[in-house]
């Protein structure tokens, strides 16, 4: 396996980039949602192609997960996965007032992540001088084999992925959402390089 | 008389950029904190004039810092320099003493536009 082993100003500084963008999503929820939304440090690891069912906590619980791909330029790719928890869905469907007769929970859902994903993939990538299209988002039957079956089917090879862990918690609903980007180690390759570029400034 | 300005974020770069924005009478003697915890104590020993503070933070965060300068009884400058734009949040740490939201990634001009309101330049 290789690695993408980041020095510790490499790091702080996809931290920052992570910060700003996690900010902009959680302004851009809490508008949707009319309500605060209360942030803590994003974490930000490696997670092996192996382990990532393990590292989405998907192998006991079902979870509701809405997957998109991101492509920008210079090869810069991936897919994020807005991850649930059952029980946050069902706070979720309170939380977003849900009416059978209009949008199903699931379309729910769906409008929500995308919201979160491409707010969030949008000011990333304007801070690494990129910019990104996205596919239309997926929500993804929630039991494992289904799950591994999507891993697998991506287009793009990879051993290993970022995770960036955002707890988006809503005031008053305790409702978590984890943000999982895959990303290719040829695209964090280049991110890496952009990450210099920035440093060099500094 | 030359200030004494504290800057306080958990990273290192953001922290960079806060001080290259500054003009060199005010970032000469500036003092670093990286968390909540450390600020309060440097709040505590010595005369901090200005503060520029983050507030997404590990130990204590932004808005723990603010409350703490309250209780202390100190009155440093304060201006917030955070990622965290929900207008609920902006009002939230003028109410608790700051003088100014300022959006992250910070803009040099922005910060002396500040600094110039407040006669510190």
């Amino acid at each position: 396996m290789t690695h993408f082993d980041l020095t510790e100003d490499q790091q702080d500084c996809l931290q920052e980039i992570i910060n700003v963008a996690m900010g902009q999503a959680s302004d851009q929820l809490a508008r949707y949602l009319d309500t605060f939304v209360y942030l803590k440090v994003p974490s930000i690891e490696q997670v092996s192609s192996k382990h990532i069912s393990d590292a989405l906590n998907v192998e006991d619980q079902a979870a509701a997960v809405v997957s998109q791909g991101f492509f920008g330029y210079e090869g810069i790719r991936g897919e994020a996965l807005l991850v649930y928890q059952p029980k946050d869905s069902d706070r979720l469907a309170d939380l977003l007032g849900y009416d059978p007769d209009e949008l199903t929970l699931e379309e729910q859902i769906i409008d929500l992540s995308s919201i979160l994903t491409t707010t969030f993939l949008n000011v990333f990538a304007s801070q690494i001088n990129n910019q990104m299209s996205y596919s239309a988002p997926r929500f993804l039957p929630s039991n494992k084999s289904a799950f591994s079956e999507h891993i697998e089917q991506q287009s793009f090879n990879w051993d290993l992925a970022l995770k960036v862990k955002i707890s988006y918690q809503v005031t008053d609903y305790s409702f978590n959402c984890d943000m999982i980007l895959l990303i290719p180690e040829s695209a964090i390759i280049n991110i890496a390089q952009v990450i210099d570029r920035i440093l060099e400034e500094y | 008389m030359s200030l004494s300005v504290l800057i306080c974020d958990d990273s290192n770069l953001a922290r960079k950029q806060v001080l290259r924005s500054l003009p060199e009478t005010l970032s000469a003697n500036a003092q670093i904190a990286t968390n909540g915890v450390e600020a309060l104590k440097i709040l505590r020993s010595n005369n901090i004039d200005v503060l520029f503070l983050d507030l997404t933070m590990p130990e204590i965060d932004g808005v723990g810092v603010l409350q703490g300068i309250q209780k202390m009884g100190v009155t440093p400058i304060v201006f917030v320099i955070s990622a965290d734009i929900q207008p609920e949040m902006q009002s939230k740490v003028l109410e608790l003493g700051a003088k100014a939201f300022i959006r992250k990634p910070v803009k040099s001009e922005v910060l002396l536009q500040h600094l110039k309101e407040n006669g510190l330049v």
